[in-house]
């Protein structure tokens, strides 16, 4: 099974980014003769499952390690630490060598940074007095591209980083990564963005412009047409409501990591009893592509569909004489059936959790605190589910969600959920609580809320909306209208100004700007001179809008994306590059840090 | 006419003719080759004269004192020195390919001068060897140099760009050699040098690093005076015994040609010209001999220095410079006596079209059908030629012819006017630069370039590079540093503004480097200003550093955003300041003092302590020793002994002090006091059951775990220590007994009273402990209807359900609940119906 997809239908080259991150990788085993053992930190090998397979890295001779504290056990004199810039690994690194040094053991020690050495991990090396033990590298891995239109720069950690630690670290490596981009496909002449994190990001990304400049010259017509930045601060709202779409689900239940689910083989229908398997789900699987965007209630109907004609087709061979050239056909067809059967089982898989009242009780309430109509009852669901134990993740979900459509929550009633938090759920959780509340995203009540008049606005609460034939992304959370995409579907419309009102009630400034071309520094003249709709590109390609969503993107608000991208009437293909693909667990998951 | 003036100055040789132009007269004074050592740098370089201490001079009104003397190819004046270095005789002088002038003294020690005659410190030496027993002679090439010491031993530097001194291997003889050549290592088989010697017998010994080889036994008849090898180094021309020019393989395995010279001494000099001519020289008369006919013959009356170049040989003496070359082969067909090639046609037309002569179009039609490589021929030889009126006649040829023919590269006379702009401006005598086309190419612009610089001929240099459209980065930047350094009088701020005015003519150069330069030669101020000018963050941060401008640093580390500089300031700070005042610094700039928090979380846990009580971040010191105290409850020793509990609770009341000191931290407060009681009580707790299984779970928890142990009194005590609601309470209460499944138990306590938050909670503890039965008792309970209705749906009562619906009077709900019962039923069967349909696959 391919666990690295295929990317030749992309919009633009991302294989020869991907082949290019290979060659970097390759170039570094080679560099280093002979056999060695490669550690890598567990979050960067399963991003390298995406770029390298691992069948590659042994013909290099390298036997592979997961980074930890524990000692590596291994015969080889040379290993080769490949792992994020993150002084927190560093502590690891240093125990491992310090233990091989009290065994006598002499080995010769490689680091290799990704995607660049830093100060601060090289001094923690050097305040453990190692600094001169160990050959340091680089590793410039900015982007792994998950799919055919969607990229990832890996950083998990970078809204928690930017809204907590007040650590920027991740928006450089975003503008650097854009930049490096820009050195494929040209300077992106439009940028709009929305955000404190986005615009700064915009900023940075002038400033490597002036520093070290994309030869603009070279490339006739950039590739990429916009640059469309996007906070996930300006809608947390998105991300915690459940994601209703088939790929959707199965992040929220089965958690898909770098673009495959692993679960159990009997689930699969394999007779593996007790094993587990991995399931990749990306564009190479045609079927996938066509259902993955799709309402689950809608990819039901179409699998039986499918299904059942399959079934007719066999009945009609069986009983009826066919010519050669419909035999033909009918094994084309079968040919499907493998991933008709994939899909049948996951899908089946999916609905246990679905059809749970939990489930369904769960979504009513997203739904009831999205429109913000009744505070009380929403008030006592989620004193009753923190009442009652209910995993804290999914309490957390849902408290969240109140909190920001309600501007935080009258003092009283915040003090009330901490205290019942921290009761039920343990005082290490305080740390926790001061996260999200430094994060903003569970604070006590300052000013009034806006979001009634955002919702209305923007329109994100459609009612009567057809998940079989939908005309509005409203589709994906079946009637609520992401409001991160709403944004994205203006910006690429006609641009920030018709929106100005609302995005005043939004956090963080917003900037459109012109950039490239001939102007060394955007001056602020031509941003009165820009134009409202984005210029269709010469040569008849359908100009290429990057949407960059910084703190991270649902699989629903993807599919929304290319929900967009195919209207009629839409002139622009869409790729998308997140810090992260995440999910509501996966993102209050962040906030989570135990003290103990 | 014109053609036979110019080949008159030819000489025949063989088949092929050779000519001498003067390159320049030299204008210098005293200076008598006779008398002096000369080393001259190939490709038109500098010459270094010094008076030859090996030779007994009279010295007329001289100063005793030696002076080295540095002059351009044209003779002028570029530096001197005055000569003072101990160590005796020099012995070699040889310019390297990056203009460095090598003096090689009897001591074995290398003194080295730039072309301002600068001394480059350190001197090199050779080796203690070389010291004691005295360098006898040396060889050179372009980057290293080779030395046979009187005990006949050999030593090398085979790369001035790590000077370091080699031995070679013990040659084996027992007198000093005739002749030595090398050949660089560039063109061996092992890629080290290897010095040819010519010994008594007949024999050539090749020496390595690691082995002596005897070359030419059997070839040669007897010892050889005097070698040259050829500049690709695969020939080697050499004077025999008994008065022949020998040309060999430079492996010495055969011979290409021998000649009969008509002196059976040694030539003083013996060198290549090009590839196909060899030139000795004796005392006034210069001898060319070629592969074939009889030799030419050059008399001088007075001394020469012949200066080999890649296409011919320059020939250096008191009175002028010349260049002995072959004439090329479009200069032949156009101005050879009675030549009557396309080229020499359309030379004569264009003469006959400037006397207005229609002469010029028969001529042209006489070669219509080779124009193109006619025009090429007139374009190849203006390249050639050095005479600025004779380049501009034969390119106006060309382009006259080129009118006529259409397809001929139109950019080809253009190109070449390019490049004879350039020849001509470095050729003039006040730069002094003689280069021939054909080394110009072979040197390539950009090092000429470079050399340009090295002479401070920057406005030339800068011209040159913007004429051919190259980077004028290294020019400007190198101008920029020489400024400087020379500039020690002016002012700061007048220097800065002369340097701006140039550096801005470059995009992207790096002020960081000229900065660095300035505060190298002790100018900090400048460099500091010169800074503020840098783009690059990257490189101007770490100067900013190193000039002492921290806090400017920490500001621009912080403005451009890459955390990695920020972290590069913060540690140097850290580093330098006295704790308190690096506090201070750090606490105005967020960026800088958040990221020292996220490291010192990591790694420096009671700094950032000092830090937080330094900045009255009180509550943040309580946050680290509350989970200081988690820690410690980590530790596996911890949970053995009960007394460790001790400081774990003293550290969260520490922690609470401090949170109620900030006055606004009542909730932290009042936490962290429940999470110390907490904490007793479950340590009494685990007393008193016996039972580890308290500490660190939850308050809820607890009270569930008192329950699920039937303690009672116990969850009692927690719930009123710990106000917990009676809502919570009752939940909790149910669940528990719904996990020890005492069903009688939950019984009991839903009668105690009515229950504050109603029957649900027992409904929901059924429910999910899959007990129909249990679930039936209390369903009917339920005040809401629509409840009751979805928990009958829930356990699969349909008919209660609907009853319970109807009884809401909520038509929504009833068509809901149908749905659900239509979808359930449907939903369990078919995907069952669906595989069963695809089971033909699975076979």
């Amino acid at each position: 099974m391919a666990q690295i997809p295929n990317l030749d239908n992309a919009p633009v080259n991302l294989t020869s980014i991907r082949e290019q991150s290979q060659k970097e990788l390759v170039n570094i085993l080679r560099n280093i003769r002979g056999k060695k053992c490669l550690v890598i930190d567990p979050k960067l090998g399963d991003s390298l499952s995406l770029i390298i397979q691992t069948s590659i890295l042994k013909e290099h001779g390298v036997e592979l390690r997961h980074l930890s504290g524990d000692p590596i056990q291994t015969d080889s004199s040379k290993v080769v630490y490949l792992v994020h810039a993150q002084p927190k690994l560093m502590r690891f690194i240093c125990s491992n060598i310090h233990n091989d040094v009290s065994k006598g053991l002499q080995r010769e020690y490689h680091v290799y940074f990704v995607p660049r050495r830093t100060v601060v991990c090289e001094k923690v090396l050097e305040e453990e007095k190692l600094h001169h033990m160990i050959t340091i590298g680089e590793y410039p891995l900015y982007i792994v591209p998950m799919d055919e239109d969607v990229l990832s720069f890996e950083l998990d950690l970078s809204y928690k980083e930017c809204q907590v630690d007040g650590d920027t670290s991740s928006l450089w490596h975003i503008a650097k990564a854009i930049h490096k981009l820009e050195y494929s496909f040209g300077v992106i002449p439009n940028v709009r963005a929305k955000g404190k994190a986005s615009v700064r990001i915009a900023d940075i990304l002038n400033r490597m412009q002036a520093e070290e400049p994309v030869n603009s010259s070279d490339m006739a017509v950039p590739e990429i047409n916009t640059l469309v930045l996007l906070d996930r601060e300006v809608d947390m709202v998105t991300p915690l409501c459940s994601q209703l779409t088939y790929e959707g689900l199965l992040d929220e239940f089965l958690h898909i990591s770098n673009g495959s689910v692993e679960l159990d083989a009997s689930i699969m229908g394999l007779q593996q009893e007790g094993k587990k398997t991995k399931v990749p789900l990306n564009s190479s699987d045609k079927l996938f592509k066509e259902i993955r965007d799709l309402n689950f209630e809608v990819v039901v109907q179409i699998l039986r569909q499918k299904a059942t004609s399959m079934k007719q087709d066999y009945t009609e061979m069986t009983t009826t004489t066919q010519t050669v050239s419909e035999l033909k056909d009918f094994v084309k067809k079968l040919n499907s059936l493998p991933e008709i059967t994939r899909h049948i089982n996951l899908a089946q898989h999916l609905t246990t959790f679905t059809s749970k009242p939990s489930f369904l009780g769960q979504l009513d309430m997203e739904h009831t605190v999205v429109e913000a109509q009744s505070y009380d009852i929403c008030f006592d669901y989620i004193e009753e589910l923190i009442h009652k134990q209910e995993p804290l993740k999914t309490v957390l979900r849902l408290l969240i969600l109140f909190s920001i459509t309600n501007s935080g929550l009258p003092k009283k009633h915040f003090d009330y959920f901490r205290k019942e938090l921290l009761h039920s759920y343990g005082f290490e959780h305080i740390a926790l609580l001061n996260n999200l509340e430094k994060a903003g995203l569970f604070k006590k009540q300052e000013s009034k809320s806006n979001w009634l008049t955002i919702k209305r606005a923007l329109e994100l609460v459609v009612e009567d909306t057809d998940t079989a034939n939908p005309n509005d992304i409203s589709y994906v959370f079946s009637g609520y209208a992401p409001l991160s995409i709403r944004l994205v579907q203006h910006a690429i419309r006609s641009g920030w100004r018709p929106v100005e009102e609302i995005l005043k009630l939004l956090p963080g400034p917003h900037l459109e700007t012109k950039r490239g071309g001939f102007s060394n520094s955007p001056s602020f003249d031509t941003l009165s001179r820009v134009s409202t709709s984005i210029a269709k590109v010469p040569d008849g390609r359908r100009a290429l809008v990057l949407v960059v969503f910084v703190g991270g993107v649902t699989f629903a608000e993807i599919s929304a994306l290319r929900f967009l991208s195919a209207q009629e009437g839409m002139a622009y293909d869409l790729i998308i590059a997140t810090t992260k693909i995440v999910n509501g667990q996966t993102l209050v998951e962040t906030f989570m840090e135990k003290l103990g | 006419m014109a053609n036979v003036s110019v080949a008159a100055e030819w000489q025949l040789l063989y088949n092929r003719y050779y000519r001498k132009p003067e390159l320049y007269p030299l204008p210098w004074r005293h200076v008598d080759l006779a008398r002096t050592k000369v080393a001259a740098a190939p490709f038109g370089g500098p010459v270094a004269v010094i008076r030859d201490d090996s030779k007994i001079v009279q010295l007329h009104a001289e100063s005793a004192l030696r002076k080295l003397r540095l002059f351009s190819s044209s003779g002028s004046l570029l530096a001197d020195a005055v000569w003072r270095h101990s160590g005796g005789r020099l012995v070699g002088m040889s310019w390297t390919d990056d203009h460095t002038l090598l003096c090689v003294v009897q001591d074995g020690t290398v003194y080295r001068y730039d072309v301002h005659a600068n001394l480059i410190e350190p001197n090199l030496s050779l080796g203690k060897e070389c010291f004691e027993d005295n360098v006898a002679d040396c060889a050179f090439w372009g980057n290293g140099l080779v030395c046979i010491t009187d005990a006949l031993q050999l030593f090398c530097i085979p790369d001035f760009g790590n000077p370091t001194a080699v031995k070679l291997a013990d040659p084996g003889i027992d007198q000093m050699p005739h002749c030595m050549a090398v050949i660089e290592p560039q063109y061996t088989v092992s890629g080290n040098v290897e010095v040819l010697l010519g010994v008594d017998d007949a024999a050539v010994l090749a020496v390595e690093e690691d082995g002596v080889q005897r070359l030419g036994e059997g070839v040669l008849r007897g010892p050889l005076q005097k070698m040259v090898v050829s500049r690709d180094g695969k020939w080697l021309a050499s004077f025999t015994h008994d008065g022949r020019l020998l040309v060999t393989t430079s492996d010495l395995t055969g011979v290409i040609i021998e000649r009969e010279c008509e002196s059976a001494l040694p030539p003083q000099q013996i060198a290549w010209c090009g590839m196909d001519a060899v030139l000795l020289y004796w005392h006034d008369m210069l001898l060319m001999m070629g592969p074939d006919g009889d030799p030419v013959h050059y008399f001088f009356d007075e001394p020469i220095i012949l200066i080999p170049e890649c296409d011919g040989v320059r020939i250096l003496s008191n009175t002028s410079m010349e260049f002995l070359q072959r004439v090329p082969d479009s200069t032949v067909s156009i101005f050879t006596i009675g030549s009557t090639s396309p080229a020499a046609l359309l030379y004569d037309a264009l003469d006959h079209f400037d006397r207005r002569s229609a002469k010029a179009d028969e001529n042209l039609r006489l070669i219509k059908s080779s124009l193109p490589e006619a025009v090429e021929a007139c374009v190849d030889a203006a390249g050639h030629e050095f005479d600025v009126s004779r380049q501009k006649t034969l390119l106006r040829a060309a382009s006259y012819g080129q009118a006529f023919c259409s397809n001929f590269q139109r950019d080809r006379i253009q190109e070449m006017c390019k490049i004879l702009r350039v020849l001509n401006a470095v050729r003039s005598p006040e730069i002094g630069i003689p280069l021939s086309i054909q080394q110009y190419k072979l040197l390539t612009p950009s090092v000429l370039i470079g050399r340009l610089i090295n002479a401070h001929q920057h406005l030339l240099a800068l011209r040159i590079s913007e004429y051919l459209g190259m980077n004028q980065e290294v020019v400007i930047m190198h101008w920029a540093c020489s400024k400087i350094t020379a500039s020690l009088s002016i002012p700061d701020a007048t220097l800065l503004e002369i340097l701006l005015d140039k550096l801005k003519l470059c995009k992207g150069i790096s002020y960081a480097a000229v900065a660095a330069h300035a505060d190298k030669n002790g100018r900090r101020k400048l460099a500091a200003l010169l800074v503020e000018h840098e783009p690059r963050s990257s490189k101007q941060v770490p100067l900013l550093l190193s000039i002492g401008e921290e806090d400017i640093a920490l500001m621009k580390a912080t403005e451009c955003g890459d955390t990695d500089l920020v972290y590069l300031v913060l540690f140097h700070i850290w580093q330098k300041r006295q704790p308190l005042e690096f506090f201070g610094t750090i606490q105005v700039r967020p960026l800088a003092r958040d990221l020292f928090i996220t490291y010192a979380r990591c790694y420096k846990h009671e700094f950032l302590k000092d830090f937080f009580l330094s900045t009255g971040q009180l509550q943040d010191v309580a946050f680290l020793l509350w989970k200081e105290s988690w820690e410690l409850g980590k530790n596996p020793m911890a949970s053995k002994g009960s007394t460790l509990h001790g400081p774990r609770i003293k550290l969260i009341e520490k922690a609470q002090s401090l949170f109620a000191e900030t006055k606004e931290h009542f909730f932290e407060t009042k936490a962290a006091e429940e999470h110390a009681k907490l904490l007793r009580i479950q340590h009494e707790l685990e007393v008193t059951t016996k039972q580890a299984i308290f500490v660190d779970s939850s308050i809820s928890d607890t009270i569930r775990t008192c329950i699920v142990l039937g303690n009672h009194r116990a969850a009692m005590k927690v719930k009123t220590e710990f106000k917990v609601s009676e809502k919570r309470w009752y939940w909790l209460k149910v669940f528990a007994f719904a996990t020890i499944k005492d069903w009688v138990a939950l019984e009991k306590f839903s009668k105690e009273k009515k229950p504050p938050i109603g029957y649900r909670p027992f409904v929901e503890a059924c429910i999910e402990a899959d007990e129909k039965g249990e679930a039936i008792k209390y369903i009917p309970k339920l005040a809401d209807p629509r409840e009751r209705a979805e928990s009958y749906a829930r356990i699969g009562m349909a008919k209660e359900a609907a009853d319970a619906a109807s009884q809401a009077k909520d038509g929504e709900l009833l068509g809901r609940l149908k749905l659900t019962f239509a979808q359930n039923a449907a939903a369990s069967s078919i995907f069952d119906t669906l595989r069963d349909r695809l089971s033909f696959q699975g076979a």
